[in-house]
C-alpha cells in the first residue's frame, strides 16, 4: 500500500486490478438501467479510494473496505438521481394502478437473477435506483426520504409504481 | 404503504442479488489503470523506474532502457506506456495481441 501511496506504477497497476474485480459485479448490477456509468463511477471509486488509503486502520480487509466506499458511492448517485426526478410529474403521467399476482415463478438462482437484471435495465432509471435502494440496500422509505429530500409518500408512490412496473415485466418475461 | 407481504416479497427476491463474484473485462481494467495513473500524476510525478526496480517490481524491455540510461531520476517518471502500442490494444481488445514481459497490460489481459 505504501507503493501504491507512493504512485509506484507496477504496484498501482496490482491495485487497480485488485479492487476493479472486487467492484465490478457490485457496482454493474446496482447501476442498472444506467450501464453506461459503469466506468466513470468506477473510476470515482478507486480514486476515493486511493485517496483514502492513508486512512485506512486494516481492522476490515481491504476487499471489504473498498466495497464500502463503492456502497457510498452508490448511495450518493441514487440520491442524487431520485433527487432529480420529478415525482409529482411522474404522478401525472403513471398509469392507474391495478393488482397484479405475486412472483409464483419457481426459478433457479442464475434465472432469476439473469430476469431482475433484464427487467431493472428497461424500467425507468428513478424506479430500478428505488427498488434496489430500498430491497437490496434495505433502506426504509424513510431513510430514503430524508436523505433525498423528497417526503416520505412521495418515495412511498415512487416504489409502489416502481413495483408495479417491475412486476408486469415479471409476468411478460414468463416464457 | 405497501403490505408487509408486498414488501416481504421484494426484499427476498432482491436478496442476494448483485452478490455474485464477476470479474472485470481486461479492456476496462487497462483503461481505469491509465486514467488513474493520469490522475496520480495530477498531483505530482510518479515514483521513477530505479525506484520499481529497488523494491522488487519487475518493468518491461521499453522501461528497462530508459532505467539503465546514465540520467538522473526524473526522466525515469513519465507515464512512458502513454507512448505505448500495448496500452492501445489493451485498452480497445479484452484478448490483445500483446505478450511484453512485466507490462501491466498484458497482466490484465491475463488475468
Amino acid at each position: 500500500m505504501q507503493a501504491v501511496l507512493a504512485k509506484e506504477r507496477k504496484s498501482t497497476a496490482e491495485f487497480v486490478e485488485l479492487c476493479t474485480d472486487w467492484i465490478y459485479g457490485f457496482v454493474r448490477r446496482r447501476l442498472m438501467p444506467r450501464a453506461e456509468l459503469l466506468e466513470d463511477l468506477m473510476q470515482e471509486i478507486l480514486l476515493a479510494a486511493w485517496q483514502a488509503l492513508p486512512s485506512y486502520r486494516q481492522e476490515s480487509s481491504l476487499r471489504s473496505w473498498v466495497l464500502g466506499i463503492a456502497r457510498h458511492k452508490l448511495d450518493d448517485y441514487y440520491r442524487r438521481r431520485i433527487m432529480e426526478t420529478d415525482l409529482a410529474e411522474e404522478d401525472r403521467g403513471s398509469e392507474e394502478l391495478t393488482i397484479t399476482p405475486a412472483f409464483e415463478d419457481e426459478l433457479d438462482s442464475a434465472t432469476q437473477q439473469e430476469r431482475i437484471e433484464k427487467i431493472l435495465a428497461d424500467l425507468p432509471e428513478a424506479y430500478s435506483l428505488a427498488l434496489l435502494w430500498r430491497y437490496r440496500d434495505e433502506k426504509s422509505a424513510r431513510e430514503m426520504a430524508e436523505l433525498t429530500g423528497k417526503t416520505e409518500k412521495a418515495i412511498e408512490r415512487l416504489l409502489a409504481r416502481a413495483r408495479q412496473s417491475f412486476r408486469r415485466r415479471w409476468i411478460d418475461a414468463r416464457p | 404503504m405497501p403490505g408487509l407481504d408486498d414488501d416481504m416479497k421484494f426484499r427476498d427476491l432482491f436478496a442476494g442479488y448483485g452478490d455474485q463474484f464477476e470479474r472485470a473485462p481486461s479492456s476496462l481494467k487497462a483503461r481505469l489503470y491509465t486514467n488513474f495513473v493520469h490522475k496520480q500524476r495530477e498531483g505530482g510525478a510518479l515514483a521513477s523506474l530505479d525506484r520499481s526496480v529497488a523494491s522488487g517490481q519487475g518493468i518491461c524491455v521499453f522501461e528497462t532502457m530508459v532505467q539503465i540510461a546514465p540520467v538522473g531520476e526524473k526522466p525515469k517518471s513519465p507515464f512512458f506506456c502513454q507512448t505505448c502500442h500495448a496500452r492501445v490494444l489493451a485498452e480497445h481488445f479484452d484478448h490483445p495481441p500483446i505478450f511484453w514481459l512485466n507490462c501491466p497490460y498484458v497482466k490484465f489481459k491475463e488475468s
